[in-house]
């Protein structure tokens, strides 16, 4: 069924136009005045709905799920024992780890009795969804703050273990780890 | 000879002058209609982005010349220049300043001194349209020989009342040369008022200017080009320096209508109440000057409004345009001309 037609009446100075285009010029030039008053000021953020990209950066919430970093503990361990989980339930599939036993004397480097030789990640696949930080027993992936990510070629876009372990560090220095979460409350009853 | 390298210095000055401020135009209106949006707008480029045109200009010459399989190779080609050529032609005959009067010879600030420059101009104002509808047409597209039907439909709806309305001018001052309307606008009219045609034909310039802003396929006229309609109507299958000519063209079609607002409507060089030449001197060259100066700011005026309309009114739909033309803007100029003679002859009646 169409739509009643509803006629809009106008009045004598609606229907000459003029008097309305010189409100709506009006208010035009209002928000001309203020942001070209605004673009003389100094520092790049003047206007205020725009970010000038390069030079000031919007804020991030320390949720964001950006590029991955694996973890270290308090000691400078390596939290990751290379179970899998985390390439497992990737829906993009697109995390290999390698498992390898700890060697005699490299013990204060690893948390685990286990740690992953390689650890790969595909960026160009990621979707970022955050499965392999929440999957993961030991904690030992995150997802960081990270998110310029474009490079010049495919093989650039490949998080190697030591990518990993430099976005940890920088998150570190700057202070952009997550805060630690609240675990959740173990039910009590549980039977042993 | 001399006569001849004179003229030539005018044409060259003043076409590469109305080429600048074509440039600087499309750099003002990305800048202008960013800052009315509340955005910064191209800011990059030197300082607050003024580079940007001439970057633009780089982009557009060194891209493929693409012209597609099925369109008529020559009327493509020929679409732009159509375009461009009626826009600049037609600042021959405008006055930009008065004259300047070098060892007893006289130069006029103006290209060509013509009594006929006001139906020269009428003339190639109804020309440009060839360029759109040959445009249009030569693509083979569907757009754009509906943004090219459209441009026709709305020039021949359109430049009735703009010339209607400048008539009215030309009855006032009765002459056709721009020289001689413009320096006839000097002093004053009823004792207060500038003597400026806004003043004698206040229902005149409004219909000059709603016109003027259909036939320079501007909103809330730009039925022709309409992106969200056809997309970019004439110009969808142009790129590379056509697109610019076409782009370019429009902005010389701007600076044209709004120095031809000047001169008919807001006293061209002069300034209200005073008498610049005999203060500064008849024919001296800081008079000259002074005068083009003048002239300058009236137009840049009219080309920011051009800006400032284009981004504060929407555009209107394809009934309503014709409506506005033939129902209202006809009948109002037919009456503005009535009334006009009236008062003309009247006056004659009572002072002649
Ligand atoms: S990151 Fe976590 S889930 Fe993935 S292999 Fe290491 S310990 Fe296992
Ligand atoms: S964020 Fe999702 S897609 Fe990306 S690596 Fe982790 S699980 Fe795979």
């Amino acid at each position: 069924m169409a739509k009643p037609v509803v006629e809009k009446k106008y009045s004598f100075l609606d229907s000459i136009y003029l008097f309305e285009i010189l409100k709506g010029m009006v208010l035009t030039m209002r928000h001309f005045m203020f942001n070209f008053f605004a673009s003389f000021r100094p520092g790049p953020h003047t206007i205020p709905t725009t970010w000038q990209y390069p030079e000031d950066r919007r804020e991030i919430s320390p949720i964001f799920r950006g590029e991955h970093m694996l973890m270290l503990d308090e000691q400078g361990r390596e939290l990751c024992v290379g179970c899998g989980m985390c390439a497992k339930i990737c829906p993009a599939k697109c995390i290999t780890v390698e498992m390898a036993k700890v060697k005699e004397g490299e013990e204060s480097k690893y948390a685990g009795k286990t740690h992953c030789k390689n650890f790969n990640i595909d960026l160009l696949r990621c979707i970022f969804c955050g499965f392999c930080e929440e999957t993961c027993p030991k904690s030992a992936i995150e997802l960081g703050q990270g998110y310029e990510l474009s490079r010049f070629t495919k093989e650039e876009c490949q998080l190697g273990k030591e990518r990993l372990l430099k976005n940890y560090h920088w998150a570190k220095k700057n202070n952009k780890l997550k805060p630690k979460k609240v675990e959740a409350e173990q039910p009590k009853d549980k039977k042993e | 000879m001399i006569d001849l390298i004179i003229a030539l210095i005018k044409v060259v000055g003043i076409w590469s002058f109305t080429l600048g401020v074509a440039a600087v135009m499309t750099w003002v209106e990305r800048r202008g209609a960013a800052l009315i949006q509340d955005r910064p707008g191209p800011n990059r480029a030197g300082l607050f982005g003024i580079l940007q045109p001439v970057c633009d200009g780089i982009k557009l010459f060194t891209k493929e010349n693409i012209v597609p399989e099925k369109a008529d190779k020559v009327l493509f080609n020929l679409g732009p220049i159509m375009f461009a050529i009626p826009a600049f032609s037609a600042f021959a005959v405008i006055p930009f300043g008065d004259r300047i009067i070098i060892g007893g010879k006289e130069i006029l600030l103006q290209i060509s001194n013509i009594d006929i420059g006001f139906l020269y101009i009428v003339a190639l104002g109804s020309l440009a349209v060839y360029g759109v509808i040959i445009g249009g047409w030569g693509s083979n597209n569907k757009y754009s020989i509906l943004g090219g039907l459209r441009s026709t439909a709305q020039l021949i709806s359109y430049e009735v009342p703009w010339g209607l309305a400048l008539l009215g001018v030309v009855l006032v001052y009765g002459t056709f040369n721009l020289r001689e309307i413009a320096l006839a606008q000097q002093g004053t009219f009823l004792g207060i008022l500038p003597n400026w045609g806004v003043f004698h034909q206040p229902l005149g310039f409004i219909l000059f200017m709603v016109a003027a802003y259909a036939e320079a396929n501007r909103v809330p006229f730009d039925l022709p080009e309409a992106e969200s309609e056809i997309v970019s109507g004439y110009h969808t299958e142009y790129g590379s320096m056509k697109l610019g000519v076409y782009l370019f063209g429009e902005y010389v079609n701007i600076t044209t209508l709004s120095a031809l607002t000047v001169t008919f409507y807001f006293g061209s060089w002069h300034l209200p109440y005073i008498n610049m030449a005999s203060f500064l001197g008849d024919g001296t060259i800081i008079y000259g000057i002074a005068s083009f100066l003048i002239f300058c700011l009236k137009v840049s005026f009219f080309l920011w409004l051009f800006v400032w309309v284009r981004w504060t009114v929407p555009r209107f739909r394809y009934d309503q345009v014709m409506k506005l033309g033939w129902k209202s803007l006809i009948p109002l100029a037919l009456f503005n001309l009535f009334i006009t003679t009236l008062f003309i002859q009247i006056k004659y009646y009572i002072g002649g």
